[in-house]
């Protein structure tokens, strides 16, 4: 049973590095360049674009990849510095939430880009697996 | 001895993923895809980024929308969940008149939003109204049209009106899988009224209450119906609550893509707060 477990993530493992890429080879060329922020299917009602289709793919890996390490690597709940009790999932949540506010944040306050949002968020996130 | 596990009943959830993927996954991933882009209509969309996120964010509209959004919100639960928890501490417990009192409080629950937009809109009429024509006849200055403080105490008193008997339902339902065998206890102990309610009552109900302020927290953030058919978001923007102004934004102004940052931005909101009001109340529950 945990060896077809295993079989079965590899295979969804394999699966997302193949959709990664797929979405590659759909942006568009502009200039002789790779467009990034084009359309990824010109005319299509759900406008999608690369970066956009890199957040829902990193978003599916990462739920992919804690619902394997929830089976392969079972644990208990634990009670962090918020006194409240979390589970990896609890607390990739918790980290997705804030991450979105501190990113929103930091465009109100510092403008664009948000690169400098982005690594106060993973720090964020980086504390709230450790102490959460 | 090892207990097997077998996870292939996890497929039987399968058909409910595709229903939220299909009803919610996907729009939200459209609502994503146009919140970084401008359109002009016919599908053709131009990358934009971050920029109507900025917008939203610097908006003084929408600003002062969220700040009454809160401030009705925060009203209304302050209302509503001490006023059900107290009528549902005074409904009979059997019997016909808790049958009888079970229906009425239904009541207002099965009626439509724009209905009891409606209802409220022609009962506040300083003219034809029941409301409105008695206040201005008892020389009260009431005219929700013209008057934003009378158009919020209509609205919020509406609102008490549509949703109070969905608390106290709830929390009716909660004491009544109170055993005896607790009221009895206390009986023996003497314990007053207050402490049988602060000890027994209200941690037995901590879970429907859970539930009751969730439900008219998210339920009371994204209020459309009522207020629109009873002002229409006026007088000038004094009821203009966030829904309305993303409504307003989206379909009366085509700003595609601000109003899909805005509504990104309002989902994000109601997700924190849901998530704090859970995490606070589900802790308190731990604790008591």
């Amino acid at each position: 049973m945990r060896r077809s477990i295993s079989i079965g993530f590899a295979l969804a493992g394999l699966l997302w590095l193949g959709v990664l890429a797929w979405l590659t080879t759909r942006v568009p060329m502009r200039d002789e360049a790779r467009d990034w922020t084009g359309s990824l299917d010109p005319g299509g009602w759900m406008a999608w674009t690369f970066p956009a289709a890199l957040f829902f793919t990193i978003i599916a890996g990462l739920l992919i990849l804690f619902t394997w390490a929830a089976i392969r690597f079972p644990e208990t709940p634990r009670r962090g510095v918020l006194g409240i009790t979390t589970t990896r999932g609890d607390r990739l949540f918790i980290s997705l939430l804030g991450s979105a506010f501190i990113c929103l944040t930091w465009l109100g306050v510092m403008g664009t880009p948000v690169w400098g949002g982005l690594a106060v968020a993973l720090a964020y996130a980086a504390a709230v697996f450790r102490w959460v | 001895m090892d207990k097997p596990v077998n996870n292939r009943a996890w497929f039987l959830v399968l058909p409910v993923l595709a229903l939220v993927a299909f009803s919610a996954i996907l729009p939200l991933m459209t609502v994503v895809n146009y919140s970084l882009q401008d359109t002009f209509g016919n599908n053709q969309f131009f990358w934009a980024g971050l920029e109507w996120f900025e917008e939203v964010i610097h908006s003084d509209r929408i600003r002062a929308a969220l700040g009454r959004q809160i401030i009705f919100s925060a009203t209304i639960l302050a209302i509503e969940i001490p006023l059900g928890i107290f009528i549902a501490l005074n409904m009979p417990k059997k019997g016909v008149w808790a049958s009888f009192c079970l229906v009425v409080m239904a009541l207002p629950l099965l009626i439509p939003w724009n209905v009891v937009g409606t209802i409220w809109q022609v009962f506040g009429r300083v003219d034809i109204g029941l409301l409105g024509y008695t206040l201005t006849k008892l020389g009260v200055s009431y005219n929700y049209v013209n008057d934003p403080v009378a158009a919020w105490i209509t609205i919020i008193v509406m609102d008490v009106w549509h949703w109070t008997s969905l608390v106290a339902l709830l929390c009716y339902a909660g004491l009544q899988s109170i055993p005896d065998a607790y009221y009895q206890a206390a009986r023996i102990d003497q314990a007053s009224r207050w402490k049988v309610f602060r000890y027994i009552e209200l941690p037995k109900m901590q879970g429907v209450l859970l539930i009751a302020v969730l439900l008219r927290f998210m339920d009371s953030f994204m209020i459309y119906t009522e207020p629109f058919v009873l002002t229409g978001g006026g007088p000038g923007n004094a009821t203009t609550f966030l829904s309305i102004d993303l409504v307003k934004m989206a379909v009366g102004q085509f700003d595609l893509g601000p109003a899909a940052a805005f509504s990104l931005i309002y989902f994000l909101v109601i997700l924190l707060i849901s998530f704090v009001f859970y995490t606070v109340m589900t802790k308190e529950g731990e604790a008591l």
